[in-house]
């Protein structure tokens, strides 16, 4: 009966309405506020938050977030395509193998992060190792840069990459790459032409599910980056902490979001469901 | 080509799993330094002895497993009446607390909790950091069950209802069981995800609900510490075997 | 307060109330002995919970919002008018302080609370040059902190009034200008130094300083006397010729402790010239407690790094508040510091 239907979804109802939609119009009215002398919001209305958002120096913010994100998700995308083959042609050994990628994922990101710092550091064990064997004779500096931070995205992500891929291609109609072989094609042909649009859903699945947290980390580049830069996760978490500027970070995650709901928006397909 | 594959892969894994093991291995090492001085536990020792530690591992435990329960249910009664009904805004909010970066999440749960501070006299604590950990992580839940619902036939709940029995028992006596695997899985997710989450909690933590994570954070942000490795190996060797567990779980 | 009849309230209250009372004390890392909080903990028989930070804005982040559950607080000397009017903070009751004037003369009426009606000094440093003996010439002034011999091993303070009073002073301004065009120019020499920066790093830069990581570091004279302490005669600390900051770190309780006196109490023990002394020398740093002082072993009671003769700490000067327009300009200045 509609009644027990309607109660089932009650709980997740009110839970979303609690947790999602009414702090996300608070955050929308406080970046239409200005901050108060110490911190806090307090009248008058005003749009300046957003205009201040138009300035060079955010928008270079916001660019060098997208790069960072999008040379991430590149990465991910391009060594976790391999992998997923991989995975898939193993016939009984799928499993084995599926879980071996998702193990490290689930160990804590934090810890992650952590281990890369202690192997970058001028005399963690890359560069003792290096040095050791004679290939260089002054460490490498490879913590505190945007490549550490870079690495740090990429192996936090890479299985994001690896399982939307490996669904995909596991679906693949292997009568397809067939045909294209019997028709003359070579190897690198039937890669590029047929396989990889054929993927295309598992792409965009793993595009999407690597660049929108790339985009707002702030754990990586604080831990990897030597707080040398302010990415866009940065920034809002200063606004709402350190500089206390509840306003401009409310605005400054709103326009975070609008990028991330437009960047899904523009790869939805038809047909495609939500969940 | 299949050679390569698996060079590749080989190289992959080790890419992904070996810096985890070194620091495990140095968790063990007697030197704060990467040179290796000899075998001793009292990195472990020293975690063990860490007060603060302690108890924000304890608190940990207590907010996942606080969350994990509550999210299941939630969500799994959430997914069960979408897939029944339907509902465009609630599968659209939940898709939505999916793709909002986290550093969004967290700023508009403390923004909503320090609002609400000011008719009632509470303050941010365990209860803000458990609230905000079923937030995030029913959506998760609600995916997983949803994935398991497509496969599930709707005729067998219809023959139970002709059968005479009510849609509730029909829920738990037809398609809970086959649910069962799902629903498990969605509890492991929603653990993990809660242990291991830093940035939201950090904004909603009050003074007596620091997490694990958060600690781990502070010590790290002060620099590579051998206590660190062996509160790491910890973790790692603990969140490893739950995964495990549930993939068993899934497979059987 | 008669301590007696203190205890038997609180007995009486634990008893009531079940449970242990608490107190929560936030603070900066590393800034007490490992048996300071114990020792406090069993005298009172009280559970303390003790939560640290890295920085200042850390802490008023989580303390701004007037019910963040923490009772005592350690904020610089600069914070301590601000953290008044923005009503943060309870006025101080002397009579349940016995121990204040164990205080050093010096401290006894600081500038920034002339009466200690608000704060009770805690401990006190420099801002200086962190270095390995080692380096060809030695760094003597800010100035050398921009050399490119030292490209990729300098870091700087991840602390805005820190980096932006390193480049004041280079200039020859003062550390507490609210003039937009020195403070301009001094961001333009910061972002000139980012391409020869390894990091912004406040007391981590401690570890790497003893590993050898990074050749010359902006640090507080106590991360360097600690690094200088575990590094057996690698390091060494000077503070440069051409000025620099003064600090000091208070003890204060804010205004929505529900425990006051247990505050108090927790002050007045810190206070205590054998409990000061033993925090001074587990922790490496400098008290402003003269009785504990003189307690002290003649190693660290002269140790130059912690305790520089009056003559060297002239050249130094001691944060001031910013008025709004001025804080608001570092503020932005500092994200494009940054951002570059």
């Amino acid at each position: 009966m509609k009644p027990l239907r309607s109660l089932f979804l009650a709980p997740a109802a009110a839970l979303m309405i609690v947790t999602i939609a009414v702090p996300l119009a608070i955050i929308c009215f406080y970046s239409l506020l200005t901050r108060g002398a110490y911190g806090g919001v307090e009248r008058p209305w005003t749009t300046e938050n957003y205009r201040l958002l138009f300035d060079p120096l955010y928008g270079a913010i916001f660019l060098r977030s997208f790069w960072i994100a999008a040379v991430a998700t590149a990465l991910c995308l391009v060594l976790g395509f391999p992998l997923a083959l991989f995975i898939a042609r193993s016939g009984s050994r799928k499993n084995l193998y599926l879980s071996l990628v998702i193990l490290p994922f689930w160990t804590s990101f934090l810890i992650r992060t952590y281990a890369w710092m202690f192997l970058l550091r001028d005399t963690g064990l890359i560069n003792t190792g290096l040095q050791a064997a004679g290939l260089i004779h002054t460490p490498l500096p490879m913590l505190y840069n945007d490549g550490a931070v870079i690495l740090g995205l990429v192996y936090g992500y890479l299985p994001f990459t690896v399982l939307p891929l490996y669904a995909t291609l596991e679906r693949l109609d292997k009568s397809l790459l067939e045909a294209a072989a019997d028709l003359g094609s070579p190897p690198w042909n039937t890669l590029f032409r047929v396989m990889l649009p054929l993927c295309a859903p598992g792409i965009r699945a793993g595009a999407i599910l690597v660049f929108v947290p790339c985009l707002g980390t702030y754990l990586t580049s604080d831990l990897l980056g030597g707080s040398k830069t302010i990415l866009i996760g940065n920034l809002v978490q200063n606004q709402f902490t350190a500089a206390r500027d509840w306003p401009f970070g409310a605005a400054a995650s709103l326009t975070l979001m609008a990028v991330a709901m437009a960047l899904l928006f523009a790869v939805r397909r038809q047909g495609e469901e939500l969940l | 080509m299949k050679r390569g594959l698996a060079l590749y892969a080989t190289a992959v894994y080790v890419f992904l799993h070996v810096p985890l093991l070194i620091l495990a291995v140095f968790s063990f090492n007697a030197s704060r330094f990467t040179v290796w001085r000899g075998f001793t536990l009292y990195w472990y020792q020293a975690a063990a002895a860490d007060r603060e530690l302690v108890e924000s591992a304890m608190n940990s435990l207590i907010i996942a497993v606080g969350s994990t329960v509550l999210a299941t249910v939630i969500g799994t009664l959430g997914a069960y009446g979408l897939w029944k009904r339907g509902s465009n805004w609630l599968a659209g909010s939940l898709y939505l607390s999916l793709v909002t970066p986290e550093i969004v999440t967290g700023v508009s749960l403390l923004a909503f909790f320090q609002w609400v501070f000011r008719f009632l006299d509470l303050r941010l604590g365990m209860h803000t950091v458990i609230l905000a950990h079923v937030a995030f992580s029913v959506a998760y839940v609600v995916v997983v069950v949803m994935a398991r619902l497509r496969t599930f036939d709707p005729a067998l709940e219809e023959a139970a209802l002709d059968l005479g029995a009510t849609e509730w028992v029909a829920f738990r006596k037809v398609t809970l069981p086959h649910l069962a695997p799902a629903v498990a899985a969605a509890a492991m997710l929603a653990f993990t995800i809660s242990i291991d989450d830093y940035v939201i909690t950090s904004l909603v933590a009050g003074v007596d609900s620091q997490t694990l994570p958060m600690a781990i954070y502070a010590l790290a942000r002060r620099g590579v510490n051998p206590m660190l490795n062996a509160v790491s190996t910890v973790v790692i060797v603990a969140l490893g075997a739950i995964v495990l567990f549930s993939e068993r779980l899934r497979s059987a | 307060m008669n301590r007696r009849v203190f205890l038997m309230s609180v007995a009486g209250a634990a008893g009531c109330g079940g449970g242990v009372p608490r107190l929560n004390v936030y603070n900066w890392s590393d800034y007490v002995a490992p048996d300071t909080i114990p020792g406090f903990e069993g005298e009172f028989r009280v559970r303390v919970h003790y939560g640290t930070y890295e920085s200042i804005p850390e802490m008023l982040a989580k303390v701004m919002s007037g019910n963040s559950g923490w009772d005592v607080v350690f904020p610089s000397a600069e914070y301590v008018r601000p953290m008044r009017e923005m009503g943060l903070v309870a006025p101080l009751r002397h009579d349940w302080l016995p121990n204040l004037q164990a205080l050093d003369a010096a401290f006894q009426h600081p500038s920034w609370d002339p009466d200690l009606r608000w704060s009770v000094p805690y401990m006190h440093g420099t801002t200086g040059i962190a270095y390995q003996r080692s380096l060809a010439p030695q760094p003597r002034a800010w100035s050398d902190l921009w050399d490119e011999r030292l490209r990729g091993r300098i870091t700087m303070l991840d602390d805005p009034p820190e980096v932006l009073g390193a480049c004041l002073k280079k200039l020859g301004y003062s550390l507490n200008s609210g003039d937009p065009n020195e403070l301009r120019r001094a961001k333009q020499e910061a972002i000139a130094q980012k391409r020869l920066l390894r990091a912004y790093l406040n007391a981590e830069v401690r570890d790497q300083l003893v590993a050898g990581d990074v050749g010359a570091a902006q640090a507080w004279a106590v991360t360097a006397a600690q690094a200088i302490a575990a590094a057996r005669g690698e390091l060494a600390f000077v503070l440069p010729a051409e000025g620099f900051a003064r600090f000091a770190d208070n003890m204060a309780i804010l205004r929505e402790s529900r425990r006051s006196e247990l505050a108090h109490h927790f002050i007045d023990y810190l206070l205590r010239p054998e409990v000061a002394a033993k925090i001074v020398q587990a922790t490496r740093t400098a008290t402003a407690n003269g009785a504990a002082h003189k307690l002290l072993p003649p190693e660290i009671r002269e140790n130059p790094v912690l305790y520089p003769p009056p003559e060297v700490l002239a050249g130094g000067e001691w944060f001031a508040p910013q008025s709004a327009a001025s804080q608001s300009l570092r503020d932005r200045l500092w994200t494009e510091i940054k951002s570059a």
